[in-house]
């Protein structure tokens, strides 16, 4: 699991993101965007969401970083969609000298002003045997199981 | 998994490589074996006769492995993708579940990657086969967990090396790299020099 210190992200969304957010407000404010949260500072946020393309009935992998702006740990319990028949948190990792293994993590902490990344190759939502086939250009709804944050409903696009 | 102490190493060879004068030294010699194994199009493919005379990228998957096998198979269409002169250089990848990687299956795979078209190969072939050639490339699998779906189907996931071969046009190993952990310009540069 790789974390970000808070304080990186905190000077990355000042530098970033306020500027952004004075040019769009100079055009509208059509978009209800979860942005204010971001900058309060405050709840769980979820970004860079994406998918692998997989044919019905095979396996796809979904990832995203979860940043949680909060004094307070919380713990994602459980993941579900109805895109597959079974939505697993997994983790891929070296088992011995150039032998990957994938193993199941039944909860994962999100530690207090941190962002745990899900990522190729590490962490992933695992979707065991996807019900329709997933392709480039394709979404589909995650529901995440937070401890402290309840239900959090996100949308996924599939590309290669 | 220890990135620098790799490419420290892989550093380490190229500059020896570069020193010895780039004599062909070759890790192995596949010219002296014959594997028939069957593509997603159900044609028959002999390796390693039927890719001699060009170079071959080559990498061993499993379908059933969304995330590190996703990885390994993008990165070989990457390479092809970013090579500026691919010329006749082939790419395949290799299924070390045979059982469930039938044809149909891998071409489907292919097709979700956008590979399923030149100058990629997927490739399955018997049981036996399979696992002769993975033994010969030193591929090593075991099945690890499993799970039971409501209708009493068992889904079952493989440990497994992970690799990307780089064969030049005369069979021979030019190098063995970690499949998914390799930045691909690397695999680019060793694809250069053949
Ligand atoms: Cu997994």
């Amino acid at each position: 699991m790789k974390r970000t210190p808070f304080t990186f992200f905190a000077s990355l969304f000042a530098a970033l993101l306020l500027p952004a957010l004075f040019l769009i407000s100079g055009c509208e404010a059509e978009q209800p965007r979860t942005d204010a949260e971001m900058i309060d500072g405050d709840g769980i946020h979820i970004e860079g969401t994406w998918a692998r393309p997989a044919s019905e009935g095979r396996m796809s992998a979904a990832y995203f970083l979860i940043t949680n702006f909060e004094e307070e740990p919380d713990t994602l319990l459980s993941v579900e969609s109805d895109v597959a028949r079974l939505v697993e948190i997994h983790e891929s990792f070296e088992r011995e000298e150039g032998m990957m293994g994938m193993r199941e993590i039944p909860q994962l902490q999100i530690p207090a002003q941190s962002t745990v990344r899900l990522e190729q190759g590490g962490l992933h939502i695992m979707l065991i045997q996807v019900t329709r086939t997933l392709a480039d250009g394709d979404t589909f709804e995650l529901t995440l199981n937070f401890a402290g944050h309840g239900e959090k409903t996100i949308e996924i696009p599939v590309r290669l | 998994m220890n990135r620098s102490i790799f490419l420290t190493i892989l550093t380490l060879s190229f500059l020896l490589t570069a020193l010895t004068g780039c004599g062909p030294e070759r890790l192995d010699d596949y010219s002296d074996v014959r594997f028939e194994l069957t593509d997603q199009n159900g044609e028959s493919v002999i390796f390693p006769d039927d890719f001699r005379g060009a170079p071959l990228v080559v990498g061993f998957i499993y379908t059933h492995c969304p995330d590190i096998c996703s990885f390994i198979t993008a990165n070989v269409g990457k390479v092809y993708e970013e090579l500026d002169n691919p010329g006749d250089t082939r790419f395949a990848l290799v299924t070390f579940d045979p059982e469930r990687d039938t044809p149909e299956v891998l071409k489907k795979y292919a097709d979700a990657f956008d590979m399923d078209r030149e100058p990629f190969s997927f490739l399955t072939g018997d049981p036996e086969t399979i696992q002769a050639f993975m033994e010969r490339v030193s591929l090593r699998s075991q099945e690890s967990f499993s799970r039971d779906l409501d209708d009493g189907e068992r889904v079952y996931f493989l440990n497994h090396s992970d690799k990307i071969l780089l064969i030049d046009q005369n069979s021979r190993l030019v190098f063995d790299y970690g499949g998914s952990m390799t930045p691909i310009n690397i695999i680019l540069e060793d694809l250069k020099k053949l």
